[in-house]
């Protein structure tokens, strides 16, 4: 067990490496990159000189090689240039480029070197640069749109506590209704129940959280207000201002009510999502077991029916679905993405999304990062939880 | 020994003959054809394909046109001897001539992701379950990597740096006049290039199931004693895979196919949602909710206009997918 978490944690960090790697290099290999807006932001003049786009190069590190440019996002490192003993090494090592062009250089010794860039950027000079911690030290860099020069951990922090509130209470909601509608409508096949479950789970995994969202807010936060009934908030986390609802009476701004009033369309929303295929999933399951001799045995040796479903069937039921629920994960900050967006709900899957589109990639690598991390650690405790609904699985 | 209680039916010939003459998927169409959701699904995607294939036609508006309405008009406004069905959005454009130009972009859009996506799962998982070896351990270690990612997050990125730049992907010539003509865009600009560039993302990333699907079905029929027998008669590899394995895992692709057009749809809904697909001129049910969400406090009948073809859409595949998926399994009694 011991020898298979710690295999298992290293593939973990090993994966998120690669994922890391890979998303670093989509976003600052794609033609025009961060450049073009950091100008049309950072600069005073209209049409900034050279000097201005070569200063923002330096700033950003845009001038340095991909490769360089990584390790020193992962690791803080190379900070300028290597000193043995009081020696300088790999001082001359060339790692960007300023400005393209033809150059030739001069070295000390005598040596002329053409190379294809006009202005180059050697090991020595990123000595006077400042520099991060590297995110292996968890420094995920700064902003560079959204909230200029804010540490972008400090940006995740503030709103990773709303994404997991979210995604926890839904997933929480989705399991303790799934389960319980999952066995009666196996336990009543066919009946009105039954049917009636069925129906509305079909129409709850067909129907895009987006619609839903759209709709809920509609419905319960617009109609219900000019309706006169007690309404819902339409989006955000908490309210600006202190608000009078009918039957409910005065509900302060910021206080745990306002939150707790504020996250029942979203959590409602993504429950209803996932409700709809674990629903299924755990009729479908316990069918299956519910035909089993085991079952039959029970039975006929007269246990109490209510004692073989939750004892005998649904035990045996629930172990497939200990495996679907890591499996949800990716789909759960897939969909946070698109509910977050709909009611301006101030988490991490929103802050992805203004970032990628303000072209933030600091922030947006930080957000795929922790999300492949968070996935990943989900599949080693379902793994983990998985021996102990089923004694038979060892891992190693 | 002789006597039966069984009253036997005449066992009348033209009966036999036509029983016998019912191929499989004739057998399908008539047990598809008792699921009652499925064909009203049915029904409600041909109109929405008839209309999107109309939509020069029916359209009474040039689909960018401001017209001289003003900004959210209600539906059923007549303005200037021209009538409105549907109103107007939030910069006087008609609702109803850009739902229908949006209607063809977006099924476009997921007719082709899905395609060529479960064209491109079905080949590269039949290799590697039929193969088995460098080609599967490749294919089962992107599937293994796919799967425990959060892979949205990786499909937006991908498509943000795309989308907004899609001159960056050298694109044929000839599919971009073919996707043009077929989604009535205009080749000024790079909006044929976007439509292209959101297809090759969503087909990208989209894949993944079909080839999961695939492989395991074709690891499970390859074992079996007619695909032995196939090749003891010198059948090739190509043969075997095409003529005995393929249509044997065929059930299952054509029901994954379905749904996938469904998942093709919403997220290509989903992208134009977030501003990081499809931009604005270019209507898709998409961008269209993403406006009319934001006016909903004021005009909230809008953003049922391009939600409600969203949400018929795609519970139509998904109902389709249900009955194709009764139909198709033989142990079912219907």
């Amino acid at each position: 067990m011991a020898n298979y978490l710690v295999r298992r944690f290293i593939l973990v960090f090993v994966m998120a490496f690669v994922v890391s790697l890979a998303s670093f290099v989509l976003l600052y290999s794609a033609p025009g990159g961060p450049l073009e807006q950091l100008v049309a932001l950072q600069s005073t003049t209209r049409r900034p000189d050279p000097d201005e786009i070569e200063r923002i190069m330096k700033r950003y590190d845009l001038d340095l090689n991909l490769f360089v440019r990584y390790l020193r996002w992962l690791t803080g490192h190379p900070r300028g240039p290597i000193v043995i003993g009081g020696q300088e090494v790999f001082g001359d090592l060339q790692v960007g480029c300023l400005k393209e062009g033809q150059a030739r250089l001069v070295y000390p010794d005598g040596r002329v070197v053409e190379i294809n860039c006009a202005k180059p950027v050697f090991l020595r000079d990123l000595a006077d640069r400042p520099t991060g911690n590297g995110v292996i030290r968890l420094d995920f860099g700064r902003s560079q749109q959204l909230a200029r020069e804010q540490p972008v951990i400090e940006l995740i922090e503030s709103r990773l506590g709303n994404t997991l509130l979210l995604m926890g209470l839904s997933t929480f909601f989705a399991i303790a209704l799934s389960i319980p509608i999952g066995i009666y409508s196996a336990v009543k096949q066919y009946s009105r129940f039954d049917y009636f479950f069925t129906t509305l789970t079909f129409f709850g995994s067909g129907m895009p959280t987006l619609f839903t969202g759209v709709m809920g807010i509609l419905v319960f936060a617009l109609l219900f207000q000019r309706l006169g009934l007690p309404y819902l908030p339409a989006g955000l986390v908490e309210s600006n201002r202190d608000a009078v609802v009918p039957l409910l009476g005065t509900i302060k701004a910021g206080s745990f009510a306002d939150r707790l009033w504020h996250l029942i369309l979203p959590v409602a929303v993504l429950t209803f999502f996932n409700l709809a295929g674990w629903t299924r999933f755990i009729r479908s399951s316990m069918l299956e077991v519910l035909r089993q001799d085991y079952v039959r045995t029970a039975r006929a040796k007269g246990v109490v029916e209510r004692l073989v479903i939750l004892k005998h069937a649904l035990r045996n039921a629930l172990i497939p679905f200990v495996t679907l629920l890591a499996g949800v994960l990716p789909t759960l900050f897939g969909g946070a993405i698109i509910t977050e967006s709909v009611f301006n709900w101030s988490g991490i899957g929103r802050l992805f999304i203004n970032a990628l589109v303000a072209s933030d990639y600091p922030v947006a690598i930080a957000y795929v990062l922790i999300s492949t991390f968070l996935t990943l650690i989900g599949f080693i405790l379902s793994d983990v939880l998985y021996t102990v609904v089923d004694p038979r699985i060892r891992l190693s | 020994m002789a006597t039966t209680s069984v009253p036997l039916t005449k066992p009348t010939a033209p009966v036999l003959a036509g029983a016998r003459s019912e191929s499989q998927w004739a057998i399908v169409l008539r047990r598809f054809r008792k699921h009652r959701m499925a064909m009203i699904s049915l029904g409600a995607l041909m109109v929405v394909f008839l209309a999107s294939l109309l939509a020069p036609v029916l359209a009474p508006f040039p689909r960018d046109a401001t017209g001289l309405a003003p900004r959210f008009s209600p539906p059923l406004t007549a303005y200037n001897g021209q009538m409105h069905w549907l109103g107007t959005d939030h910069v006087g454009r008609d609702f109803f001539t850009r739902l229908l130009y949006a209607a063809r972009i977006t099924l476009s859009i997921s007719f082709f992701a899905a395609t060529l996506a479960t064209l491109i799962g079905m080949t590269l998982g039949a290799l590697a379950g039929y193969f088995r070896g460098l080609v599967d351990s490749i294919v089962m270690r992107i599937l293994e990597f796919m799967a425990s990612i959060p892979d949205f997050p990786i499909l937006l990125i991908v498509a943000s740096i795309l989308a907004s730049r899609p001159e960056s992907l050298p694109i044929p010539r000839f599919v971009l006049d073919a996707m043009g003509a077929l989604m009535l865009l205009s080749p000024v600009g790079n909006e044929r290039a976007q439509v292209v560039v959101i297809i090759v993302v969503l087909t990208a990333f989209g894949w993944i199931s079909a080839a999961r699907l695939m492989r395991g079905m074709v690891l499970s029929v390859r074992e079996r004693d007619f695909i032995e027998a196939t090749r003891a008669l010198g059948a090739s590899n190509a043969r075997i895979i095409l003529r005995h394995v393929v249509p044997n895992a065929f059930p299952p692709l054509v029901v994954s196919y379905t749904l996938s057009l469904a998942g093709a749809l919403t997220a290509e809904t989903a992208l134009s949602f977030l501003g990081i697909g499809i931009t604005d001129p270019t209507p898709t049910w998409g961008n269209m909710l993403q406006f009319a969400t934001n006016f909903m406090l004021t005009d909230p009948w809008v953003p049922l206009i391009p939600g409600l073809p969203v949400v018929i859409a795609s519970l139509a595949f998904n109902f389709i997918g249900d009955g194709l998926r009764d139909a198709l399994d033989p142990r079912l009694k219907m």
